[in-house]
């Protein structure tokens, strides 16, 4: 009998610290709040089924608690129940895989207008390139990695010269455009994940690995690692600022390309020799 | 091995017999002896090792940047001047291949009780068997000699020389293993241990012929995994 | 030697057996077993107490043993997990506590819990000690090579213990091993700590398959008379099939810890790509990261059912004894049982929808994920449709088996979230996923694990554990377990990412600090509240109520022993003859309301039983 309060009790706590958590989801800033959508789906459908066992376990435990002169009903099996429910069931998991399979059809899309990005991960930070006027990104290469081609491109890829390096942990993104995040590391698997943009992917180092997203809310947020690698993971943070068109554009001119970047590069070895001669 | 003669069941062929088999009680696997029937369920689970060895040995030749090595000429070997490519390998399969012969004939002489016979054929079976395993740190010798190495490889990509010799080593820790075993059969089948049924030293199971049915099939398992094993590395 | 044997035993208890009499309408064949098909086991007698107690081939004596030594290496991962949770809810608090030291918490944890306590404790205790008595025979059928199984396993636990005490201290690399930062330097424990991790992985395997083969091979071609295989109880449908995944999931666990330990001694490039490490490039390059994750969740996810499948099958006759009806279903349980073990081998990559893979997978792996809740969810009606309309005893072990009921459902649920492609996005590697899995397959296993002691002890024992302390302990962690685990999927929502050693300054992770308390408070009660097990065993051991045979009026062969505790051998003279399935409870025009499996069907010509 206690049991069955108790166990009641528990069911209820669970319902009402859902209503009252003051710990839910950030708003979501980005294209994906079918994916919020979807989880608020299975909730209300698995939270229901959760419930509705629970209750009946807790209806049997007050029903048919043991009493000396009753006997339990013998009854092996009833196919026609066995198949209700399979049917039953069957038709409510359809229905949530359904929606899933949807959104992730379009999480493997990217649209063509997506700006790409090429996210470059160690242990432990990030930063970032972008592609230059010619709109493309150059190859890359982590063995032609130096102090005078922090990206590794490779220099005999034309595309390469015009890019626009963001040495930084804080990268800028246009409002309301799509963007092609490529990932790659350098070293261990890392994970580029904005808790309010909803999408993640790991980077895995030998490979390039991409996931798209939209954001629409213009703000500061925080970039996690979403992946363990290492005694640093914890502190592997960065961050992006989503900006409308014209403050990202004013942004994007401030930054510097590759062959600016090399020449300045050549510039301070000269003077560096020079200062050496002296 | 003839049908067992199992007293109150009859024994049908077919999928019928088989699920009759299943359904029934005490046995599954009717008149099949608790080794034997070990011995095959730890072949599935080995087969298993193998398939994981070669799945990845694909998966690691299909993403590797550099260009895999051509197995016809690495794996040549020079006859009167001229390279002959797989000329070893074709002589060490035939020599496995044939001491799965002798040891199948061995198991047929072992359930006639022929002591003889049956050591005979256990014996030969281990010589074949240590006969691969020679032919084998043969290639190895000559391809470390040509400077090929687990993490690096002159013709090639590196992974080459990692898979080979993992893979390669792994079958011939199983023969090895076989091999000792074979020599260990041999010895008890000729001081009559099978015909007596005495006890074994170590398990203390009773000695039966049976032992080297199941030996047997552990034999042959070796060898079809050298035909995958041949497939993969030289013939592709 | 020789007289440690019965050499000279043979074949008893042939048809002769057949009974007469009982009540009327009763004919003579209508009892028939047909006769042994197998020779009487011959079984090495022991004397000395080293073989005896100590490399004992006894399959019930292997059991205990395997059951003590799980319990030790669970103890140390319930410690470990203390710490993990004094520096998440407390951080700062112990002054030892480095990033180092907390990830090799968090790697040795999971790997402890999952393999070493988990596994070995289901399949190695539970598998050994009921296997040959609930399927009726005198032992395992090789008793000698489970005896090296055993000591396998206890050399496998001794290498991994070692660990803490190697220069550079155990792995730290996460208990799923990812390369490549698993071997590369500057991990913890990427010298001796990882390679002694490997070895004794691949020890643990090797041991496991001797086993197992034994699990395998008792159930197929051993049984006693009578015992088809659909009279066999679920605990052993459910340890049976989580040892034939077993047999073919550990294989891709053995072929990754040795590609694994070539690439860190001999320097392959299995899963290194090329590498660039404090500004300088590797020798490492071209080698796949990805096929680990591939291989290790090959082994990984079936080994979650290797876990579950004992617990569904042994909460299931739990329930049938104790609300004192049949299980309902039972066909249905079966082949949920075979399933859900068959499906487990299409759904690995749903741990790597963000891995990088190729994401078309994502397609194939949701559907074959979202498919295996239908035969879950049909065994979870099953156990609920158990207790409808039953004569529930509201004891200790029902308690352990409705607190499992609860647990389940809610880490059930929480895994189609999880399992459903896009949906895991968001929440993959936050603390949603920490708690899903920590419910579905560390608290509920654990409940089935602690009701099946209470429901076996008086057996193994031959004494009654205390109900009142029982109680406590049940309601302390099961009250406990779920208030960590339950509010723990709303951090995951807020989007905390896992393997975090400090939280700090995220805006939404500072609101996290009161729950992170909270949990870890609940956390240290909950561990300590299990050493009132451990206490209730001592004094039942020394005052306890004895158990006589059958206290809880079951059914299947393990209480129907010539002894209890059952001696060596099990049976007696003479192996049992199976007539009905394990579930015969309150037949309508039955005396009791059981009825033995041993009971031929002439005795029971009056009442409504079912042919089964």
């Amino acid at each position: 009998m206690h049991a069955g309060i108790i166990f009641f009790l528990v069911i209820l706590g669970s319902v009402l610290f859902h209503i009252f958590t003051p710990w839910y989801w950030t708003d979501v800033a980005s294209n994906w709040g079918g994916m919020d959508d979807t989880i608020t789906l299975t909730f209300w459908v698995g939270g229901g089924v959760f419930i509705a066992v629970c209750l009946f376990m807790i209806y049997c435990v007050f029903k048919f608690s043991y009493k000396e002169n009753r006997k339990a009903e013998y009854k092996p099996e009833d196919k026609k129940l066995e198949k209700i429910l399979t049917v039953a069931t069957t038709l409510g998991v359809a229905a949530l895989l359904a929606p899933g399979l949807i959104i992730w059809n379009q999480y493997v899309s990217v649209p063509k207008n997506a700006l790409h990005i090429d996210v470059m991960a160690w242990q432990w930070g990030w930063q970032y390139r972008l592609p230059g006027n010619d709109g493309k990104l150059g190859t890359t290469s982590v063995r032609n990695i130096d102090d005078n081609n922090p990206f590794g491109i490779n220099l005999d890829d034309p595309y390469g010269s015009d890019d626009i390096l963001v040495m930084s942990d804080k990268i800028n993104l246009k409002n309301n455009r799509p963007v092609k995040i490529l990932l790659r590391s350098v070293d261990v698997l890392h994970n580029w994940y904005v808790p309010q943009f909803r999408a993640k992917m790991d980077a895995v180092p030998g490979t390039v690995t991409y996931y798209w997203f939209e954001p629409n809310k213009v703000g500061e947020y925080e970039v996690l690692c979403a992946e363990y690698c290492g005694v640093g993971h914890y502190a592997m943070r960065g961050m992006v600022e989503v900006q409308e068109e014209n403050k990202y554009e004013e942004w994007v001119n401030e930054q510097e390309t590759f062959a600016s970047y090399v020449a300045k590069q050549k510039n301070i070895e000269l003077q560096e020799k020079k200062l050496a001669k002296k | 091995m003839s049908d067992p003669n199992i007293q109150g069941y009859e024994l049908k062929p077919g999928f019928r017999g088989m699920a009759k088999d299943t359904g029934s009680d005490q046995t599954m696997f009717k008149g099949v002896h608790w080794g034997k029937a070990m011995m095959w369920i730890f072949l599935l689970s080995d087969t298993f090792v193998f398939s994981c060895f070669l799945i990845s040995y694909m998966k690691g030749r299909g993403s590797t940047p550099e260009e895999w090595p051509n197995p016809s000429e690495v794996f040549a070997l020079d006859a009167f001047g001229v390279p002959v490519p797989l000329l070893l390998i074709a002589i060490m399969t035939f020599v496995l291949i044939t001491s799965s012969g002798t040891m199948a004939i061995a198991v047929k002489y072992g359930y006639e009780k022929n002591r003889k016979m049956c050591g005979w054929l256990v014996l030969a079976t281990a010589i074949g068997g240590l006969t691969f395993v020679g032919m084998q740190a043969f290639e190895w010798s000559k391809l470390i000699h040509e400077g090929v190495r687990p993490w690096e490889n002159p013709f090639g990509a590196p992974q080459f020389g990692s898979f080979f010799f993992m893979i390669t080593g792994f079958h011939g820790t199983h023969v090895s293993i076989g091999v000792i075993f074979l020599f260990i059969y041999a010895y008890k089948v000729f001081a009559g241990h099978y015909d007596t049924g005495k006890r074994g030293w170590f398990t203390s199971m009773k000695g039966d012929y049976v032992e080297i049915e199941i030996l047997g099939l552990y034999w042959h398992f070796v060898d079809l995994v050298w035909v995958f094993i041949f497939a993969f590395f030289y013939l592709w | 030697m020789s007289e440690e044997f019965n050499d000279n035993k043979t074949i008893q208890a042939q048809s002769s057996e057949v009974m007469t009499g009982g009540a009327a309408g009763a004919t003579p064949d209508m009892d028939y077993v047909r006769p042994a098909e197998i020779p009487e086991q011959d079984l090495y007698h022991a004397h000395s107490f080293i073989t005896k107690w100590v490399f004992c081939q006894d399959a019930k004596v292997i059991g205990v043993q395997y059951f003590l030594l799980a319990t030790f290496t669970g103890i140390v991962g319930l410690i470990l997990s203390w710490l993990m949770r004094l520096q998440l809810g407390f951080p700062g608090l112990a002054g030892f506590m480095t990033a180092e030291h907390y990830y090799q918490f968090v790697t040795m944890h999971g790997m402890i819990m999952v393999v070493y306590f988990l596994t070995a404790l289901f399949l190695g205790g539970f598998g050994n000690y009921l296997i040959p008595l609930m399927v009726g025979a005198r032992d395992m059928v090789f008793p000698y090579v489970n005896m090296i199984s055993f000591w396998m396993f206890f050399i496998a636990v001794a290498v991994l213990m070692a660990s803490f005490f190697v220069p550079g201290g155990p792995t730290g690399a996460g208990w799923t091993l990812y390369p490549p930062q698993t071997i590369l330097e500057g991990t913890p424990g990427s010298g001796m700590g990882i390679l002694l991790m490997l070895i004794s992985l691949s020890l643990f395997v090797i041991g496991f398959t001797m086993g197992g083969l034994n699990y395998m091979i008792t159930v197929l071609q051993a049984r006693t008379r009578g015992m088809t295989l659909m009279r066999m109880p679920l605990t052993v449908w459910g340890i049976f099939t989580a040892t034939v995944l077993a047999m073919l999931a550990f294989p891709a666990l053995l072929v990754s810890a040795i590609m694994m330990t070539l690439d860190k001694v001999l320097g392959t490039s299995f899963f290194m790509p090329t590498i660039l490490k404090a500004g300088e490039v590797l020798e490492y390059g071209g080698g796949s990261p990805i096929l680990f994750q591939h291989l290790f969740w090959f082994f990984g996810h079936p080994e979650v059912y290797i876990v579950a499948l004992p617990a569904f099958g042994i909460v299931s006759d739990l329930i049938s004894v104790h609300a004192r009806k049949n299980i309902f279903g039972y066909r249905m349980m079966v082949w949920a049982i075979v399933g859900i073990g068959a499906l487990s081998f299409f759904v690995w990559a749903h741990h790597m929808y963000v891995s990088g893979m190729n994401p078309w997978f994502g397609f194939f792996f949701a559907t074959t994920t979202l498919i295996i809740a239908v035969p879950t969810a049909m065994k979870v009606y099953n156990w609920i449709l158990t207790l409808w309309r039953g004569n529930i005893r509201i004891n200790t072990v029902m308690l352990w088996c409705l607190g499992f009921i609860v647990t389940f459902v809610n880490g059930g649920i929480t895994g189609i979230f999880l399992g459903n492609v896009s949906v895991d996005v968001p929440l993959s590697d936050t603390y949603f996923v920490i708690a899903h899995f920590h419910m579905v397959m560390g608290i509920a296993p654990l409940m089935v694990i602690m009701g099946a002691v209470y429901h076996w002890f008086p057996l193994v024992a031959g004494r009654m554990l205390d109900e009142t302390l029982g109680k406590w302990h049940f309601w302390i962690t099961f009250l406990g377990a779920y208030s960590i685990y339950f509010p723990m999927h709303y951090l995951g929502f807020i989007g905390v990412p896992r393997r975090y050693f400090e939280m700090y300054d995220s805006p939404y992770m500072t609101s996290a600090v009161g729950m992170n308390e909270f949990i870890s408070l609940a956390a240290f009660i909950v561990g300590a509240a299990q050493f009132i097990l451990i206490f209730n065993i001592i004094k039942t051991l020394k005052t306890g109520k004895a158990a006589g045979q059958n206290p809880w009026k079951a059914n299947s062969l393990e209480w129907y022993t010539s002894t209890v505790p059952p001696e060596h051998g099990n049976f007696g003279d003479r192996l049992p003859v199976v007539h009905r399935w394990p579930y015969d409870f309150s037949v309508p025009g039955a005396k009791d309301d059981f009825i033995p499996q041993t009971t031929p069907p002439s005795e029971v010509v009056h009442t409504e039983v079912e042919k089964t």
